[in-house]
């Protein structure tokens, strides 16, 4: 136990640490007229729409009490805003805008605003990372050790770094998922008072997860179907069947209807419908576009659900997976070993009577490589790596923890693995501390720059140009970012050899 | 908070007497009698049973073997594989079987029934266990890219027919040696290789499985008392009793060999003697200009087919076919289930099943591969091609694979992971539902190339409407019009296959016709429209009734 919290300390240590490195943000409670051909660029905090999109409601909500956006923040969020009543919204899932509301209250006094919004994400991640290795530990029984270096491959060697320190759902998405998995696991170990807990704190994430981003109604589903199993049981008895129910699964319900209530009636409310999402609202035209293109005039309404196609399939996985625009493999071929680390624990499964909870891993990791390689965008629009894979990653890099701990020749897997992470973590730090905003193929070869992966990033380590509100803020002049890049670097590589190869493991998991 | 309620066997004894009413394979039969029922009712009520162009011209080649100017055998001609057409006879006889398609799904749909309990029973023989055997058949059965084709006249559904009886005999032959399976399943193979071409690749699996299976044992593997070291793998074979083992194995292989190919491969044989007694060509099928073969060539002229001596893109065309045809879920879940096949290493011929079971895939990425076949699929065909939809009924051929191996899957998995597919195969239902997962065939028929619904001319209407007796000269090829959606009496059709007729009216066309229907650059339009000779009778004797861009019909004067 004692080991265990030590450990969950460093996790927090250098979660809190390493993400604060590289949080984006600059000074001040930015208006809307800070946004255009300012904060919107390259490397700076709103460089893309998603972050706009989520931030004008925080904005709204705590200036004008209200959800919908004033014109002047419409602008803001534009393209990227819909139009409901003649009110603004921008297409983003609710949930995220109103989790960080305090942090804007709170950094807001400080004219700090912006920052404390995305220090809300870094909270967020640091939570899911203590749930991961929770999960390795606790449910697929790896070593102490090895379930630290699954922590540290999501953490420091995926693209969840780059999107734990500026204002997107996926840290969100993450820490539900990592935290229904667990509750839905200790759920079906537990009785008493902590079943009903458990069992509550499934259905609150399930509702939540929606609030901040729909297609987790799907990407969630096999927690959901893990959590039934678990709530009925089937046991063979000489005179028939016995079949043992656990209430608390059903009456918890009970409060996934009352969040999923207030978030139907926030959909009424503001967009009209309760089964109106944002993302399918009627587009807004901005005036100008309008006037200079008269096909324009008339918004048009989407049904989000058509977005998704398996056509799409064969590339989206080909995007996702394999290409050099947002490959996993390509960035961060670390994720490799987790298909033997699937593998390997197949059997192992069985034997540590965790076959169910296995099966729901690699169902989660399925589920959402599915989902969105039906996404008829699977690129993320401009996105650094595959954005839209950070919730496998979680799972995946349990199984990267597996495959260094498991069968012959650990040493060598340790070594194999320690090189593939700093390839890997080298890539996640330059996303993370410069910008997201790369291209496609198809739209980088239309500009000047011709880089549509991170290639674009490495230009802007040499030319100093940094999202980081610390390097910004207080060293940018005094130290060059490449050299800020390898002390960050360097310091991740030491803490990796230190777990992986420095320490002595007594029991292999 | 946990209760527990005891269910006592009692409270099951209905399910259980309801159960007992039939065998599970009847349960199945029952299930598939039923689905493949509606599904053609639905195909018929929305008029999809010959959507296709070539349903049609399977109806019509059966049909003219008994009724037209010159029926008779030879009708089958020398291209498509006879089989289906036989079937197809009895059927055809009846007009309205014939112009509404029903014929064609009354022999697809028998198919469809005996595949879907003959998957059953093969995933038994693979598992022992019927809820996971009952899954493979209901995968099967719920497919809608199989439901619809089995309510069509088109060929898939024979093959896979005898491919599923073929394999289930061999495996079970694999499984006890005994003679009487062998047999079973060269027969079943036989009447494959006189299916479609794929029965072709099945037969020559099959003998070289046969193979395999002997001369392992000969050189010490797949023993029970396997030798440990090469050494003494290579000095069992050196050794007398290694030579002797090796005699026996060979005359044992080399019987079953006999016994087998005498009948799987006389269909093969005598299409090739066929073809050269109707043809004079025995390789007619390969060469000919109505070869799918020559059809590839004007897309390879255009640069339209891909997968032409590029294995992986031809790998990605076939898989991607499946995949989308299987439906994705639950062809994911067949892929882990056939992983979780191969690792079991109690199954000693794991291999040689999973070859057998791969056969479709094998061939059809080889046909690609070669330029015999072409696939437009459109989640990976480039947009700049004319077609992107096209051939991708092929992808069903996987779909008995990708049943078994879920069902293999849900017998390897415990409660939660058969709950799990059980989800998969609701959300792979309601997907299709939705329209997230398309249904490729239906929409190949509906409005891609092969499709002839998607585009009616306006001739046709005129035909429909204008005929009223007489004989029509056609290239029937061309499909300039639909027989079938007339009311042309087929033996009132001269068609390439009708010597003399044909040849006499191409240089005659008054001899016999009353109506011409032509349609540009199809045999009728170059030998008597392009030729000024026989263009001059042309109008001399006929009246041009029916002008569009690229359809001309003409009537006999003296008959108007």
């Amino acid at each position: 136990m004692k080991k265990e919290l030590i450990i969950i300390g460093v996790i927090l240590l250098l979660g809190l640490s390493l993400y604060s490195l590289t949080l984006r943000g600059e000074f001040g409670n930015p208006g809307p007229g800070d946004f255009k051909n300012n904060l919107d660029q390259a490397a700076r905090p709103f460089e893309l729409s998603p972050e706009r999109g989520r931030y004008v409601h925080i904005v709204n909500l705590a200036e004008r009490g209200k959800y919908d956006l004033s014109q002047e923040w419409a602008e803001v969020a534009y393209p990227d805003v819909g139009i409901s009543n003649g009110k603004y919204y921008s297409y983003f899932a609710p949930g995220t805008s109103y989790f960080a509301l305090p942090f804007y209250l709170l950094g807001a006094k400080f004219n700090l605003a912006q920052v404390a919004v995305f220090f809300a994400e870094i909270l967020v991640s640091i939570i899911s990372l203590v749930f991961i290795y929770k999960i390795a530990k606790n449910v697929f029984s790896l070593t102490a050790r090895a379930s630290l270096f699954s922590v540290l491959v999501f953490a420091f060697a995926s693209t969840a770094w780059s999107y734990s320190v500026t204002l997107y759902q996926h840290a969100f998405t993450v820490l539900f998922m990592t935290t229904a998995f667990y509750a839905a696991w200790k759920f079906a170990k537990e009785s008493g008072w902590r079943a009903w807990l458990y069992a509550s704190w499934v259905w609150v994430a399930y509702a939540l997860s929606i609030t901040v981003d729909y297609p987790n109604v799907i990407l969630m589903l096999p927690i959901m179907v893990y959590f039934a199993y678990s709530t009925f049981s089937v046991k063979k008895l000489e005179e028939g069947f016995s079949l043992t129910i656990k209430w608390a699964a059903v009456a918890t319900f009970l409060v996934f209807a009352l969040i999923t209530g207030l978030h139907f009636w926030h959909n009424a409310h503001y967009y009209g419908s309760w089964h109106q999402l944002a993302g399918g609202l009627q587009s807004y035209r901005h005036p100008d576009e309008i006037a200079n293109n008269a096909s324009a005039s008339a918004g048009t309404t989407k049904n989000v659900a058509t977005f998704f196609s398996e056509r799409a399939i064969p590339h989206g996985f080909y995007i996702l997976l394999f290409s050099d625009e947002r490959g996993l493999f390509f960035f961060y071929p670390i994720f490799a070993l987790s298909l033997f680390g699937i593998w390997a624990y197949s059997k192992k499964s069985r034997e540590g009577g965790v076959s169910a909870e296995y099966i729901l891993a690699v169902a989660l990791i399925l589920t959402n490589l599915t989902l969105y390689s039906s996404w008829g965008d699977p690129w993320g629009g401009w996105a650094y790596g595959p954005r839209y894979l950070i919730p496998s990653m979680a799972f995946l890099s349990i199984f990267v923890g597996v495959f260094i701990s498991s069968g012959a020749y650990t040493g060598l897997k340790k070594f194999l693995a320690f090189l593939l992470f700093l390839y890997s973590s080298a890539v996640a730090l330059l996303g993370a501390l410069t910008t997201n905003a790369v291209p496609t193929r198809g739209e980088a070869m239309l500009l000047p720059i011709k880089k549509y992966n991170f290639l674009k990033n490495i230009d802007f380590i040499y030319s100093d140009q940094s999202g980081s509100f610390i390097y910004k803020t207080y060293l940018s002049g005094k130290l060059s970012l490449v050299a800020y890049y390898l002390i960050i670097y360097i310091a991740i590589a030491l803490v990796v050899a230190l777990v992986l190869i420095a320490s002595r493991d007594k029991k292999h998991g | 908070m946990a209760e527990a309620f005891v269910i006592r066997k009692s409270s099951f004894r209905i399910f259980r007497r309801f159960g007992e009413i039939f065998r599970p394979e009847s349960w199945i039969f029952l299930l598939a009698f039923l689905t493949g029922v509606i599904a053609t009712a639905w195909s018929y009520s929305h008029g999809y049973i010959t959507a296709y162009g070539d349903a049609e011209s399977h109806l019509n080649i059966a049909k003219r073997v008994i009724d037209s100017l010159t029926p008779g055998f030879a009708q089958l001609g020398g291209i498509w594989l006879p089989l289906p057409h036989i079937f197809l006879i009895p059927f055809v006889y009846f007009d309205w079987l014939w112009r509404s398609g029903l014929a064609g799904s009354i022999v697809s749909g028998i198919a469809f029934i005996i595949s879907a309990v003959y998957i059953y029973k093969l995933t038994f023989l693979l598992t022992e266990n019927k809820l996971a055997s009952f899954l493979a058949a209901l995968v099967f059965i719920s497919n809608p890219n199989i439901l619809y084709l089995q309510s069509t006249p088109m060929t898939e559904l024979s093959l896979i027919v005898f491919f599923v009886l073929s394999s289930y005999h061999f495996i079970l032959f694999l499984k006890n040696e005994e003679l009487l399976p062998l047999i079973m399943a060269a027969l079943f193979g036989f009447c494959a290789t006189l299916s479609r071409y794929d029965g072709w690749a099945l037969v020559l699996m099959e003998a070289g499985i046969l193979f395999l299976y002997y001369f392992p044992v000969a050189f010490g593997f797949g023993r029970t008392d396997e030798p440990e070291t090469e050494s003494e793998a290579s000095d069992d074979v050196a050794s007398p009793e290694g030579r002797s083992l090796l005699a026996e194995t060979w005359s044992l292989f080399e019987g079953r060999l006999i016994l087998f190919s005498t009948l799987a491969f006389v269909g093969i044989a005598l299409w090739l003697f066929w073809g050269f007694l109707i043809l004079g060509d025995p390789m007619y099928f390969t060469h000919s200009q109505f070869s799918a073969n020559s059809q590839q060539q004007s897309w390879l002229a255009r640069g339209e087919l891909p997968a032409y001596h590029n294995i992986f893109v031809a790998l990605k065309y076939y898989f991607v076919t499946s995949v989308s045809s299987a439906g994705v879920f639950i062809f994911i879940a067949a892929l882990v289930g056939m992983f979780a096949f191969i690792f079991n290493r109690e199954n000693k011929n794991r291999f040689f099943i999973l070859l057998l079971l791969l056969v479709p895939f094998f061939f059809n990425v080889a046909t690609l591969f070669l330029g015999q076949s072409v696939i437009f699929i459109p989640s990976i065909t480039p947009i700049t091609f004319e077609w992107t939809l096209f051939n991708v009924r092929y992808g069903v051929m996987m779909a008995p694979f990708a049943a078994i191996f879920l069902g293999y899957l849900a017998y390897k998995s415990g409660i939660f992971g058969k709950a799990l597919l059980v989800a998969l195969i609701i959300i792979q239902t309601a997907l299709y539902v939705i329209g997230f997962s398309p249904v490729l065939a239906l929409d190949d028929g509906t409005r891609g190339l092969s499709s002839f619904i998607a585009k009616i001319p306006d001739a046709q209407n005129f035909m429909a409407s204008n005929y009223d007796y007489g004989i029509v000269l056609t290239d029937d090829y061309a499909r300039t019009v639909s027989i079938i959606r007339t009311n042309i009496p087929m033996k009132n059709i001269i068609y390439i296959g009708n010597k003399p007729y044909w040849e006499e009216s191409l240089v005659a066309p008054e001899k016999y016709a009353r109506w011409i229907v032509m349609q540009k650059d199809d045999a009728v339009w170059k030998n008597i429209y392009d030729r000024p000779e026989v263009n001059a009778r042309l109008f001399k004797y006929f009246n041009k009734v029916y002008t569009s861009e690229d359809i001309l019909i003409f009537r006999r004067i003296e008959d108007n």
